[in-house]
């Protein structure tokens, strides 16, 4: 019995490792290799210049990025977890009104690419933008456009990744354990701060990784603040090594390299925490967690505090992108003739691009989210339940996606699904759609087996032991015992995987096949061409549509299984 | 509920492979030539298909990524014909051996000569037009009469200190070639000096022209070196900006076509830059595309209208310029960090 055991988790381990492989580590590895051997993908065993690695340290632009990169991951996961854990915890503890406005927003910011946030605030904030000249704060310009100001706007974007960990995290409590604390006679706050914070510990270190890592590979913001402000990082000059002539993908690959390595870094202090304590404390007394009322006087105070919080993160860089859609031109100002719908209308006219990439990429978007979910759920179980040999590599190229700049996959992707040999088994998929589905799915699984494991840790093994004693079969013990209990968290990260997917510009711009515009590559078509209005307006339109299929499905879910509850 | 393993697995592999119903018609077509281009494509395609009954797939993207693409896919190349205004990277290709050569056009009679001469000798390549990479452009509201720039000198000029603006030669791919003309004129060390002048004086570097333009419109930097394209562009728009033509000319970026060497397609190939040299087709680009300010490269087709006027395109030698390139570009990236 046990040896059979055994071997099911070890078929399951062999299965996620090797899926991992293909979608994730073998295009990264293709990229870091031309580090040294610029030519072995055209057939030249040629060695490069080994040197190449230690230009990093020389060239004041790289050395610029690396230290640019550390200064913004680190300041953004230290105080971005601060503010995501503080905000999920206030909001899991309290009924207040507007506490659903909280995940609503965290939801928004998550699936808005960064680099539409960032182009919020550059119109907000630039030396003629909205804050000098319609509100007469011309010192914004200075503060925003500096290093600390670069953490303060990244916060507000990231923040709810750590939020959404913790969040779902708490959904369910056991609640004898803070009741033996308070009968004990433990205050409220040190029960909280004694039992219940560091059952979240896990939950909390998930939520700062993935705000590091998804900083530190973050394209978009530097890409977009550098038009108005230089700040050099990792990713973008990965970036302008593969996107400037003459192409250097040694360069690339020499970046990339310390760029993960760093991540590896930052996966080995999270083990150790981890490590530390164990943490599968539900057990079958578990209870769904229950806010307490705030008095109506506090209630209004923390109604008012959100709604301050939300005008600034999402009120000005949404908001100045609204604007931008609505008006001819900014310049015009408030004048009445300045206001126009003419942007969305051009949108849904007969030439436009924007209906038919649309499609393209909730196509995409909800083929990436279903398989991203399938094997994300046996990502976690792997890292949760088994004791299969290669765990750890598991776990690192499941966290690797999401720290490798989308640039660096999506050319990774070329070099590794490019090779004449796949054609005859149909696995040729470069110039094909399908590979967006792959490249979509490789970066949903990072975010989808965070937000999976932390909640999966919570579940005892013993659960699924018993199950087995009563013969369920290891797919059965899946999806009747382990997907129910993570339900929330499952929803959560199959959702976000899609919104995510919808917005991939980086790997989109690089795969996306000959006639086959996509969402991202539109909006970024309309901007470069600077129309900046319809931009704009297509960014609002299809993150609209997508914000509501999001809450439409979020919504029927939850009813559903309530009904079957009752039932 | 039983579910097995093996069925768990199954699922996987058939969406993967499925793609979860990706719609057919999707992706690369075999029997279609496939063209690589950062320009007017949304008319080229159904010019030519109705011109001469070929099929034809456009990847549109920037210089950079149209050529990072073609660096990818060394290995198993997927593009047939690469068209855009980059001429020395697409030279590079030709001494890379990715080049089909010695094809002649019918419709070469037609090249001008200023055009004919940069025909390489083993025919890689065939320019179809030429613009200026840089000319300058103000804004009419914050300068006037002698504070205009005339020439390029005048950047360094204390009268316009920080107040200047370009694109960034490490990113634009219309900078390169604007500012590898100063560098052939001068050679590399006085070209140096030439833009450490400008710099001194507090030129502002912008990832790409759009920025730059954007920039100018908001009175953030008064004037500028911009593309010819987004310069009429603006002014086409209404905004409170002017174009000078500088005396001693504006150095030009050159769209060249040319044909893969792996290329299956070559018949169509060949249709499609013989299709581009054709001095009809050339007009009807012009014609028809409200941004294509360039000069066309055949006898018998003519710029714009409001384009005509305009001073003398300074050509780059491909060569040269090509062979420089990292060097240049690596400069300007670290001296505009200081």
């Amino acid at each position: 019995m046990m040896t059979k055991w055994l071997s099911a988790d070890n078929r399951a381990g062999w299965l996620v490792s090797l899926l991992l492989a293909l979608l994730i580590l073998f295009p990264l590895l293709a990229v870091i290799v031309q580090a040294v051997l610029p030519g072995v993908f055209i057939g030249s065993w040629r060695l490069g210049q080994f040197d190449v690695l230690l230009e990093v340290f020389r060239r004041p632009l790289w050395y610029r990025s690396l230290i640019n990169s550390i200064l913004l991951s680190c300041g953004t996961a230290a105080l971005g977890t601060l503010l995501g854990a503080g905000l999920a915890v206030f909001r899991s503890q309290y009924v207040f009104p507007t506490a659903g406005w909280l995940d609503a927003a965290a939801w928004i910011l998550l699936i808005t690419p960064s680099f539409i946030m960032a182009q919020g605030w550059v119109l907000f904030a630039s030396a003629n933008g909205i804050a000098a000249t319609w509100l007469h704060l011309p010192f914004v310009t200075s503060y925003l456009f500096h290093p600390a100001g670069l953490v303060f706007i990244m916060i507000l974007s990231k923040f709810p990744l750590a939020y959404l960990a913790v969040r779902s995290a708490i959904e369910w409590k056991v609640e004898s354990l803070s009741l033996a604390a308070r009968l004990a006679g433990a205050s409220r706050l040190r029960t909280w701060l004694a039992v219940e914070l560091p059952l979240l510990s896990p939950a909390i270190g998930s939520g700062a990784m993935l705000v590091f890592m998804d900083t530190i590979g973050d394209f978009g913001l530097p890409a977009t603040i550098s038009a108005v402000y230089r700040f050099p990082t990792l990713p973008y000059s990965i970036y302008t090594a593969i996107y400037t002539s003459p192409i250097r993908f040694d360069m690339a690959g020499a970046l990339s390299f310390y760029l993960v390595l760093i991540v590896f870094a930052a996966i080995v202090i999270q083990f150790y925490f981890v490590r530390r304590s164990r943490y599968d404390h539900m057990t079958a007394m578990a209870v769904r967690f229950a806010a307490t009322p705030l008095s109506s006087s506090k209630a209004r105070l923390a109604a008012a505090g959100t709604l301050a919080f939300l005008s600034v993160a999402i009120g000005i860089p949404i908001g100045s992108t609204v604007l931008i859609s609505a008006v001819h031109s900014v310049s015009d100002g408030w004048a009445l003739s300045n206001w126009t719908l003419a942007n969305y209308g051009a949108l849904l006219d007969g030439r436009s691009l924007f209906l038919s990439s649309l499609l393209r990429s909730l196509n995409i978007a909800v083929s990436a989210a279903l398989i991203g979910a399938l094997i994300g759920i046996l990502v976690s179980y792997v890292l949760v339940f088994t004791s299969y040999f290669y765990k750890h590599v598991v776990e690192m190229m499941s966290l690797a996606a999401l720290a490798v700049p989308g640039v660096v996959l999506g050319i990774g992707y070329i070099f590794a699904w490019n090779q004449k040999w796949l054609e005859p088994f149909g696995l040729l998929l470069y110039g094909k759609s399908p590979i967006l589905v792959v490249a979509g799915v490789a970066g949903a699984i990072p975010m989808i087996t965070r937000i999976m494991t932390g909640t999966m840790a919570s579940v005892p093994r013993s659960m699924l032991d018993a199950a087995q004693l009563q013969g369920i079969s290891f797919a059965g013990r899946i999806v009747k015992i382990l997907l129910p209990l993570c339900r929330g968290a499952l929803l959560t990260a199959a959702l976000t995987a899609f919104g995510t997917s919808m917005f991939d510009l980086a790997t989109n711009a690089i795969l996306f096949p000959p006639g086959y515009i996509t969402l991202p590559v539109m909006i970024n078509k309309a901007y470069e061409a600077m129309d900046f209005g319809q931009a704009s307006a297509a960014t609002l339109l299809g993150g609209g549509i997508v914000t509501a299929i999001i809450v439409l499905i979020g919504k029927l879910v939850n009813t559903m299984t309530r009904r079957g509850a009752k039932d | 509920m039983q579910i097995s393993f093996r069925s768990l697995l199954t699922m996987i592999l058939l969406l993967s492979v499925t793609g979860c119903g990706m719609d057919a018609g999707s992706g690369k077509s075999d029997s279609k030539l496939t063209v690589y281009l950062n320009d007017f494509d949304d008319m080229i395609g159904p010019m030519f298909e109705a011109a001469t009954g070929y099929g034809i797939e456009l990847v549109q993207g920037n210089g950079a990524e149209i050529m990072s693409r073609i660096q990818a896919e060394r290995g198993n190349p997927h593009w047939d014909v690469v068209w855009i205004d980059a001429v020395s990277s697409v030279h590079g290709l030709g001494l890379d051996g990715l080049l089909h050569e010695g094809f002649a056009p019918d419709n070469a009679v037609y090249l001008k000569d200023e055009f004919r001469k940069l025909v390489p000798e083993r025919e890689w390549y065939y320019p179809t037009s030429a613009h200026a990479a840089g000319i300058i452009v103000y804004n009419t509201n914050l300068l006037a009469g002698d504070e205009v720039p005339a020439s390029w000198d005048d950047f360094a000029d204390p009268r316009l200190k920080g107040a200047v603006g370009m694109s960034d030669p490490a990113i634009a791919a219309p900078a390169y070639p604007f500012v590898s003309w100063f560098y052939q004129q001068y050679g590399l060390e006085r070209g140096n000096q030439y833009f450490e002048r400008w710099f001194d004086n507090g030129l502002v570097i912008y990832p790409k022209n759009p920025n730059v333009a954007a920039a100018l419109v908001s009175g953030e930097i008064k004037a500028a070196a911009l593309q010819e394209m987004n310069a009429y562009a603006l002014v086409d728009q209404g905004a409170p900006v002017a174009v000078v033509w500088p005396e001693e000319g504006a150095p030009a970026a050159v769209r060249v076509a040319a044909i893969s060497k792996s290329t299956t397609k070559l018949e169509a190939a060949e249709a499609f830059v013989n299709f581009l040299l054709d001095p009809a087709v050339q007009q009807a680009i012009i014609d028809t595309d409200a941004e294509s300010y360039h000069v066309p490269s055949a006898n018998g087709a003519t710029p714009k209208p409001d384009r005509r006027s305009a001073g003398k395109l300074l050509m780059v030698d491909p060569l040269w310029s090509h062979q420089h390139e990292a060097q240049i570009k690596q400069w300007f990236a670290d001296y505009s960090l200081r």
